[in-house]
C-alpha cells in the first residue's frame, strides 16, 4: 500500500506562561490510501495537535511546528506558502472536528456552506455548487435535502449538524479526512449511524480517514490500524486486532484494562472485577522528557527506561513499539 | 446489597417536571417541556441505581429534582421515610446533610479563592458538625480516604487535576455522612486511566458507607460497572428498570436494545456484526410524539403504540418494562417486525 501522507519525526511546541509544551516530541507514522488510521490516546497526549499540525492550523502566535515533516503525496506540507495551504484544506485534506456548531457558520443556510467550499475549491459555478451540496447532503442521508439546503446550523440536530460537516468535508473529494472526535459530543445510537456513514463513504470515495479518538470502542469498530499516543509521542502502532488482541507497550495494557467493559462479567456474587488503574500522573510537557515517557508510571521500567528513550521496534506483521521491556 | 426488606433511602413516585416554555410579546406560557413526565423508582441502602438514556432524556433533571434543587411539577419524592416534595428552603435544609451530589465538571462548583481544605469542610462547619480544629482533622482524613495527601489541604482547586478534582468532589460530599449521594456524569470528563481511579473509589467508598447512589451517565460500560440495578430513560419516561444482568442479557424494551446494539466495544471482531441501528434522531421533549414515545423510531411499533403510552409494568420479578408488545409473563422472545 502507497502511503498519501508520511508524517516524519514531527515536533510541535507551544508557548504558555509556563514554559514551552512539547505538545507532539517526534511522532512519525503513514496514512494509506483508503485506509482508517486511529489515534488514539489521553487528553494533552498530542493527538488533537497532530492533525491540527498535518492541516497546518497551529494559531502562529502560540505555536509552531519546529521539526520534522509532512508529506503529501510526496509535497513536503511543512514548507507549503499558506496560500497554497490554503487551496489543499478542504479540498485534498479536509477534517472535521468534535463540535460541528463550533465549524459551521451560523448565519449562513447549510447550502451556502457547502457550496462555498465547492466554488472555492472546483472553481464550478454557484448553481453547479449548489447541486453539488444537494447530492452530498443525499450522500450522507439527510432526508428532504432540497429544503434542509436552506436551513441555517441551529435548526438542526447535532447528528444532522455532523453530517453536514461530513457533507462539507467530501464535497471535493479529498485524499484524506481527518476526523478529531467526531462522535464524541453524540448520542450512542447517533455515533453509530455517523461512524457507520463515514466507513461507508470510505468505501464509497476511498478517502482515507485518520480518526482521532479517547474511545477504545470507537477505535475497535472502525480502524484498521491504529496509533497509539502517550505525552506527545507515538508508544505504539499496530494493525487493531493485534493491538487489542496483543497490546505491547505498557500503556497500552493499562488502558485495556482500566476500561469497564460490556463483555466482562461480573462474578457469581455480583461483584464487578476491580478495574485496573494506572498510578500516578501524566509528565508535564513543560519539562524536557530524559528516558521513556511512561517509565514513571511504569510497572516494568528498569533504569534504562528512565536513562534512554526507546526505540520503536517492529515486532513483525506492522506492529511497531517503543519499549525496551516488551518489543523482544 | 442489603436485604430488600430494608425500607428504601430514597423513594421517587409518579415524579413530574414541567419546564415552562414561554413566548410572544407578554412571555406567556406557551408550552412544556416535559423533562421528567412520571418516574417512580427507590434506592435501597448499598445500592447503586444506574439512570441511563441519551441527552434530553430527563436523566439530569430527575437528580436535581430529588436534590431539590428544582421543585418537582407533580409525584412524591421520600428521603429515608420522610416526604420531602412540599418542604420550603428553610425545612429542607435539614434533610440536606442526607443527599448530596458529585458533579460531571467539579472545578465549576468549587470557589477559586478556597483553600482545598476549607472547600471540603465547609458542609461540616455549615451543618455544625464540627468546629476549626476538628474540622480540618476530619477534613485530613477524608482527604486521605479519597486518596489525595493531607498536605494537599492548602492548594487551591486550580491546582489539581480533573481526577483529583473528581477526588475533592467526592471528599465534600462524603464529609457530612449522607445515606444518598446523587452522581451526575461524574467520570465522564475524566481520562479512562483516571475514571478507573475514580470508580474504584466510588465503589469501595459504597462498601464502606452503605452508601446509595443514583448513578447518571450515558455510559453504558461505566452503568454496567457500576450499577447494581439501572433504569433506562427516554423522553421523560422509565422505559425499563431491572438489575443490570437482566437488562445487558436479556433486554425487553426495544428501545433498551437499540442502546446496547449501539454501543461500542472495544473488540475488533465484534464490529460490524451485530449492528441493528435505530434510525433517526430523538424527538423534542418539548413536543413528544403521542402514545409511546418511541413509536417514531421503534421497529416494532404497532398501530396500537402511537395511541397508547404504555404503563410500566412488571412483566417478570423485579423487571419493568414499557411497551405493548411486552406484556406481564413476557418470555423475552424476539419482537416480529410488523409487516
Amino acid at each position: 500500500m502507497s502511503a498519501v501522507l508520511e508524517v516524519r519525526d514531527l515536533q510541535t511546541r507551544f508557548d504558555t506562561l509556563d514554559g514551552v509544551v512539547r505538545a507532539v516530541d517526534g511522532v512519525s507514522f503513514d496514512v494509506a490510501r483508503g485506509e482508517t488510521l486511529g489515534i488514539v490516546g489521553e487528553s494533552g497526549c498530542g493527538k488533537s495537535v497532530t492533525a491540527l499540525s498535518i492541516l497546518r492550523l497551529i494559531p502562529p502566535e502560540t505555536g509552531r511546528i519546529v521539526g520534522g515533516s509532512i508529506r503529501f503525496e510526496g509535497r513536503e506540507l511543512t514548507a507549503l506558502p499558506e496560500h497554497e495551504m490554503k487551496g489543499l484544506r478542504g479540498h485534498q485534506i479536509s477534517m472535521i472536528f468534535q463540535e460541528p456548531m463550533t465549524s459551521l457558520n451560523p448565519v449562513l443556510t447549510v447550502g451556502t456552506q457547502i457550496a462555498e467550499n465547492v466554488v472555492r475549491h472546483l472553481g464550478v459555478s454557484w448553481s453547479a455548487a449548489r447541486d453539488r451540496a444537494r447530492e452530498m447532503l443525499d450522500l450522507v442521508r439527510i432526508a428532504d435535502a432540497k429544503r434542509r439546503l436552506d436551513e441555517y446550523p441551529h435548526q438542526l440536530s447535532g447528528g444532522m449538524r455532523q453530517r453536514v460537516m461530513i457533507a462539507m468535508a467530501l464535497s471535493c473529494d479529498p485524499q484524506v479526512l481527518i476526523a478529531d472526535e467526531p462522535t464524541t459530543a453524540l448520542d450512542v445510537t447517533i455515533q453509530a449511524q455517523i461512524l457507520d456513514l463515514m466507513l461507508e463513504l470510505k468505501e464509497k470515495t476511498g478517502t482515507a480517514i485518520v480518526l482521532i479518538t479517547h474511545d477504545l470502542g470507537v477505535v475497535a469498530e472502525t480502524t484498521e490500524r491504529v496509533v497509539v499516543m502517550y505525552a506527545g509521542r507515538k508508544v505504539e502502532e499496530a494493525p487493531v486486532e493485534a493491538l487489542f488482541d496483543d497490546p505491547l507497550h505498557p500503556y497500552t495494557r493499562g488502558l485495556m484494562q482500566a476500561i469497564p467493559r460490556l463483555d466482562v462479567e461480573a462474578d457469581a456474587a455480583g461483584r464487578r472485577p476491580r478495574l485496573q488503574e494506572i498510578p500516578g500522573l501524566v509528565p508535564i510537557l513543560t519539562k524536557s522528557i530524559v528516558g521513556c515517557a511512561f517509565a514513571a508510571r511504569c510497572p516494568l521500567a528498569t533504569e534504562r527506561c528512565r536513562r534512554e528513550a526507546p526505540v520503536e521496534t517492529d515486532v513483525g506483521g506492522g506492529h511497531r513499539v517503543a519499549c525496551w521491556e516488551t518489543a523482544r | 446489597m442489603s436485604a430488600a426488606k430494608d425500607p428504601p433511602v430514597l423513594e421517587v413516585d409518579g415524579l413530574v417536571k414541567h419546564f415552562p416554555i414561554v413566548g410572544g410579546l407578554l412571555q406567556r406560557k406557551v408550552g412544556a417541556v416535559r423533562a421528567v413526565d412520571g418516574v417512580s423508582f427507590a434506592i435501597r441502602r448499598g445500592e447503586t441505581l444506574g439512570l441511563v438514556g441519551e441527552s434530553g432524556c430527563g436523566k439530569s433533571t430527575i437528580g436535581k429534582t430529588v436534590l431539590k434543587l428544582v421543585e418537582p411539577t407533580a409525584g412524591r419524592i421520600v428521603l429515608g421515610g420522610e416526604d420531602v416534595t412540599h418542604l420550603p428552603p428553610g425545612k429542607m435544609w435539614a434533610h440536606r446533610r442526607r443527599i448530596q451530589t458529585i458533579f460531571q465538571d467539579p472545578y465549576s462548583s468549587m470557589n477559586p479563592r478556597l483553600a482545598a481544605g476549607t472547600i471540603v469542610g465547609e458542609p461540616l462547619e455549615n451543618f455544625g458538625l464540627s468546629r476549626g480544629a476538628e474540622t480540618s482533622a476530619r477534613v485530613a482524613k477524608l482527604f486521605e480516604r479519597v486518596g489525595l495527601r493531607p498536605e494537599a489541604m492548602r492548594k487551591y482547586a486550580h491546582e489539581f487535576s480533573g481526577g483529583q478534582r473528581q477526588r475533592l468532589g467526592i471528599a465534600k460530599a462524603l464529609s457530612v455522612n449522607p445515606d444518598v449521594i446523587v452522581a451526575d456524569e461524574p467520570v465522564s470528563a475524566l481520562d479512562v486511566s483516571v475514571q478507573a481511579q475514580v470508580l474504584n473509589l466510588l465503589i469501595d467508598l459504597q462498601e464502606e458507607y452503605g452508601l446509595a447512589y443514583l448513578f447518571i451517565s450515558h455510559d453504558l460500560a461505566v452503568m454496567r460497572h457500576i450499577s447494581h440495578r439501572i433504569a433506562v430513560m427516554y423522553l421523560g419516561r422509565i422505559v425499563e428498570l431491572t438489575d443490570k444482568r437482566t437488562l445487558f442479557e436479556r433486554p425487553l424494551h426495544p428501545y433498551t436494545e437499540a442502546l446496547l446494539s449501539a454501543a461500542t466495544a472495544p473488540d475488533p471482531r465484534r464490529r460490524r456484526s451485530r449492528r441493528r441501528l435505530v434510525q433517526g434522531d430523538v424527538p423534542s421533549p418539548a413536543k413528544p410524539p403521542p402514545g409511546c414515545h418511541f413509536h417514531t423510531r421503534c421497529p416494532y411499533a404497532l398501530p396500537e403504540c402511537r395511541v397508547t403510552a404504555p404503563p410500566l409494568v412488571e412483566v417478570a420479578p423485579g423487571h419493568q418494562v414499557a411497551c405493548l408488545r411486552r406484556p406481564p409473563g413476557d418470555a423475552g422472545a424476539p419482537l416480529s417486525i410488523p409487516a
